[in-house]
């Protein structure tokens, strides 16, 4: 029975569910550095997902769907960082009720545009994996390889895309001018203004990328991996894409790996709900798995977490 | 010379607060309405017959009054009614400087507290039950929050992540409860129908004469009027509620002046879920008379208590009217989709921009504040002078 249970699909798995998690932590990494508090990483992915289904159905086109998931991120993210950077408004106020707009906005097209609530219709082609590599055959070499295919090869683009913008944006934020600037807008803006940096644009700049990557986070949902956007299908992933970038101490690595953690969570609570008829436990409880693995990891793992000095403050140009 | 600038401060500061108590948040509303109906103008529909109708469905119209029936103004203040308590739960969160975003969970703890509890005492007298069912669910609302409170006081984890979590967790929790040991007889994901003798009575059984069709407006709204004094007395007048202001104002200074934060943390986070428990009693033993299975974490009642709380600025008496503005949105938007085919999710879309335009309030507090500032920088220089 385990042998069925930990296959390489699991892990696999694991990783496909961890990638809307990594980007928009991702994303919620860069903007807390720059001293911005993004609640509303869950609204950028609804807004993503959603529209980035909307576009392929109206145009055919999976690219331009992908293309308008982002715009859509982007556009919200302008939103919050207009609030939070040039009216200096509360920023959790400003992410709730991009949040809520998201979601509003969302159920509100739907019904407009396909007639009914609920959901979307489903677009024709999900996008497919990268590579295609034949497997089976017997023997130990075949296993082997099944592994290494699935573990490795089987992913579509979006799951490649976030590994390569977790590495850049680790290397970026500890190795170049850009990062050490975005650290100390977090940090200390008063000394960056001192010393020359922009903090206003740099603060937009950061809010608009994870804007971007909250987008694709959603275009991932949607396009790579259900096909259809289902209302409020995001259900707290940004909350716990926020976790994630804690849990990894706001490092794009280390957010990456603590998706990994949560996607693994999730991951196992699918296949749980697969061997029911063995476990006997209710389904409601694999459903609450990752949400528990959460505030687990924020209440033991973390310690005293310490984030950017100034996050969540707005700087007010003396 | 220096005490006509004085006074002249002092009285625009007064209008000053007038404009920012009353006028920011009713403008907040007109203006979050007249985007609403661009969004609907935009959609191909009229927003006109679509504000009508809601404001029919809300409130009925005067030849249904004359004959004594209220029916929508019950549907109103029915609605009204977990929102004020979800609101107040909110708002005396904010006070403390915490935001309980997911008191969603909490109220849903408080709803299947009392659909168990209502089963079990249904033999009692509703003057007995009744008030220990809503006792009941405000300590499950009060446990639901304690361990982010806890984890807020002693490790410093954010409430906006933990609370959210345990929403969802209470979310699935619930729905194994209502599908598995509180089931319904007929099967259907709902806990069992809750005999009439623990029903918070409708206003039209309390005053037969004023109401003379059935409204489902019921105890609870009175219930969570006086609460909101109550909550607004404990605020203003006693030690908690200092305590509560003083962390929220300034950590520091409160820490330095001797208070707890981590004490006054937990308790705050705690009486919040307590009041969001109130909030899914109140449904269960005045609207539903039985819990279902909730659909998604992501709406629900605690999650209007955020812009309820908002629009109100967290004063516990505002959150009633508050409330009551949303309760009509929400009572209305049925007849607003069947009139003006004009789906209910607008109220979400003008919830979230009230919430935004309150919120922004803040760039005319910082007005207010530099001007002040300056005020009193140059009455100081002219005492020197």
């Amino acid at each position: 029975m385990w042998l069925s249970f930990f296959t390489p699909d699991l892990f696999a798995s694991a990783i496909r569910m961890a990638t809307p998690l990594a980007l928009a932590a991702i994303g919620g990494t860069i903007c807390e550095r720059s001293g911005v508090v993004n609640i509303a990483l869950e609204g950028m992915m609804l807004v993503g997902a959603f529209f980035g289904v909307v576009v392929t159905l109206a145009t055919n086109n999976v690219l331009l769907g992908v293309g308008a998931a982002i715009v859509a991120g982007v556009l919200l993210s302008a939103i919050h960082a207009f609030a939070s950077v040039t009216l200096r408004m509360d920023q959790v106020v400003s992410g709730t009720a991009l949040n809520i707009l998201a979601l509003g906005l969302t159920g509100f097209l739907m019904e407009v545009i396909y007639g009914h609530p609920g959901a979307t219709n489903g677009i024709q082609h999900i996008i497919g994996p990268v590579f295609n590599f034949p497997t089976g055959g017997t023997g130990v070499l075949a296993t082997i390889w099944t592994w290494i295919d699935q573990i490795v090869f089987s992913y579509t683009p979006i799951v490649y895309l976030a590994i390569i913008i977790a590495i850049v944006a680790q290397w970026a934020m500890f190795h170049t001018r850009w990062g050490l600037r975005l650290r100390a807008l977090g940090e200390h803006p008063r000394a960056a203004d001192t010393v020359g940096i922009r903090v206003q644009a740099g603060r937009y700049s950061a809010v608009l990328i994870s804007g971007a990557l909250a987008g694709l986070a959603g275009a991932n949902l949607t396009l790579e991996q259900v096909g259809v956007y289902s209302d409020n299908m995001t259900s707290g992933r940004g909350f716990i894409a926020l976790a994630a970038n804690i849990f990894g101490r706001w490092t794009p690595a280390g957010s990456y790996l603590a998706s990994l953690l949560f996607g693994f969570a999730e991951a196992l609570e699918i296949r749980m709900q697969s061997f029911q008829s063995v476990i006997h436990v209710p389904v409601q409880f694999f459903l609450a798995l990752p949400y528990v693995l959460v505030v687990i990891v924020l209440a033991g793992f973390m310690g005293r977490a310490v984030g950017p000095a100034a996050v969540g403050k707005p700087y007010e140009k003396e | 010379m220096s005490e006509t600038h004085e006074a002249s401060v002092v009285r625009e500061n007064l209008w000053m607060k007038a404009l920012r108590t009353a006028g920011v948040p009713l403008l907040s509303v007109v203006l979050a309405m007249i985007i609403g109906s661009i969004i609907i103008k935009a959609s191909g529909m009229d927003p006109l017959l679509a504000w009508g109708a809601l404001l029919k469905g809300a409130f009925g119209s005067p030849d249904k009054w004359a004959a004594g029936n209220f029916r929508e103004f019950g549907d109103t203040i029915g609605r009204a009614t977990p929102l004020a308590f979800a609101g107040l739960a909110l708002a005396f969160g904010f006070r403390a400087n915490l935001f309980n975003i997911g008191a969603n969970g909490q109220l849903l703890l408080g709803s299947i507290t009392a659909a168990w509890l209502g089963l079990v005492l249904a033999g009692l007298p509703g003057v007995l039950s009744i008030p220990m069912i809503l006792i009941g669910s405000a300590l499950a609302g009060a446990a639901w929050a304690f361990i982010p409170a806890i984890l807020k006081a002693k490790v410093g984890a954010h409430e906006v992540i933990t609370t959210m979590m345990f929403s969802w967790i209470g979310l699935y929790l619930t729905s194994w409860i209502i599908a598995a040991p509180l089931k319904d007889a007929a099967g259907n994901s709902q806990t069992p129908m809750l005999a009439q003798s623990v029903w918070l009575p409708t206003f039209d059984k309390i005053l037969p004469g004023l109401f003379r069709t059935p409204v489902n407006a019921h105890l609870g709204f009175v219930i969570a009027v006086v609460l909101a004094v109550v909550v607004w007395w404990v605020l203003k007048r006693t030690t908690l509620g200092y305590g509560v202001r003083a962390v929220g104002f300034n950590q520091w200074a409160a820490q330095n002046g001797g208070i707890s934060i981590a004490k006054t943390t937990v308790y705050a986070l705690c009486i919040s879920g307590a009041l969001a428990g109130l909030a899914g009693a109140s449904e269960v033993l005045g609207t539903n008379h039985r819990m279902f299975d909730e659909v998604s974490a992501g709406s629900g009642f605690g999650f209007t208590g955020i812009a309820v709380a908002l629009l109100a600025k967290s004063h516990p008496v505002a959150v009633v009217f508050s409330a009551l503005l949303f309760g009509a949105l929400s009572a209305g938007a049925g007849m607003m989709q069947l009139t003006a085919n004009v789906s209910d999710r607008i109220i979400m879309i003008v919830q979230a921009l009230i919430i935004f335009f309150v919120g922004a309030e803040t760039v005319i507090t910082w007005f207010i504040k530099r001007r002040q500032k300056r005020a009193l920088e140059e009455k100081g220089a002219t005492d020197v002078a």
